[in-house]
């Protein structure tokens, strides 16, 4: 059983393969990426757009481009990469199975979260030119 | 209100949940057959071959996903043994809510698809369609 941090520092690893590999497919499809469904339709950006681009930028070692397209998605990478050793001491049972968080924390870490994407949606209306 | 006599799956520990790796390669079981037919079209490049096998797609995604979805398991989930059901009644949806939970799926999608990403971190490992129609998918 793993904790919220380390399922996210999975998904994250296999993001990073993707990412590694993802402008090769492209290149050899002619795709040009997951477009966000919001701004496809509307025009406006989610919170989340940029993430791919970034996560590319990431894993070929851009880390001014990815900063540039999205903290969000940089903030995630410090987290898997600082999450790691967690993950790695509890898959060769080194560590112990996760304590359940607080229902106090849960809150804390919630409201953290939605802060945290409030923050990423501002900077993407910024980065496409609405504010 | 929890039907009576039937446990509810409301306040269940996380581990009671089908994790998200296990629902993206039920996803993955139930979709590979859709884009095999699609393939098989699109390398005729003929009209009436593409738009024959789009509704052999859209049959199968009927019966897949909202008949036998509705009853708890589609194919993916039967595969590895996860069963969708209501969260209140701990019963199956039903075909109707099936199809509307699928409906559902758009606001998982709108966001760059990170609705799909919530049962990563959500207590109840459930989608933004699952929230909305209040389904949680359970092991068997």
């Amino acid at each position: 059983m793993y904790s919220v941090p380390e399922r996210i520092t999975l998904f994250s690893a296999g993001s990073a393969a993707v990412g590694a590999v993802y402008p090769a497919i492209m290149a050899h499809t002619g795709g040009h990426g997951i477009p966000c469904p919001l701004r496809t339709l509307t025009g406006v950006p989610c919170p989340f757009c940029g993430l791919t681009t970034a996560t590319v930028a990431l894993t070929h070692g851009e880390w001014a481009t990815a900063a540039r397209t999205s903290p969000l998605a940089c903030l995630v990478a410090i987290l898997a990469v600082g999450t790691a050793p967690v993950l790695l001491a509890r898959t060769t049972g080194l560590a112990s199975a996760p304590r359940q968080a607080s229902s106090t924390a849960r809150k804390r870490i919630t409201w953290g979260a939605y802060v945290i994407v409030a923050l990423s949606w501002l900077f993407q209306l910024h980065r496409y030119g609405f504010i | 209100m929890a039907y009576q006599g039937t446990p509810s799956y409301s306040g269940a520990p996380a581990s009671q949940y089908s994790d998200w790796i296990h629902r993206v390669g039920a996803y993955l079981i139930e979709t590979i057959p859709v884009f095999i037919i699609y393939l098989i079209a699109f390398v005729t490049g003929k009209f009436i071959v593409i738009s024959l096998f789009g509704l052999i797609a859209l049959a199968y995604i009927i019966w897949n996903r909202w008949i036998l979805g509705g009853q708890g398991q589609s194919l993916g989930k039967k595969a590895l043994n996860m069963k969708l059901i209501s969260e209140e009644t701990g019963q199956p949806i039903g075909t109707l809510n099936a199809f509307v939970r699928d409906i559902c799926h758009i606001v998982d999608s709108i966001i760059c698809y990170i609705g799909y990403l919530f049962p990563l971190w959500d207590a109840k490992r459930q989608t933004i369609a699952d929230k909305i129609m209040r389904t949680v998918v359970v092991p068997v």
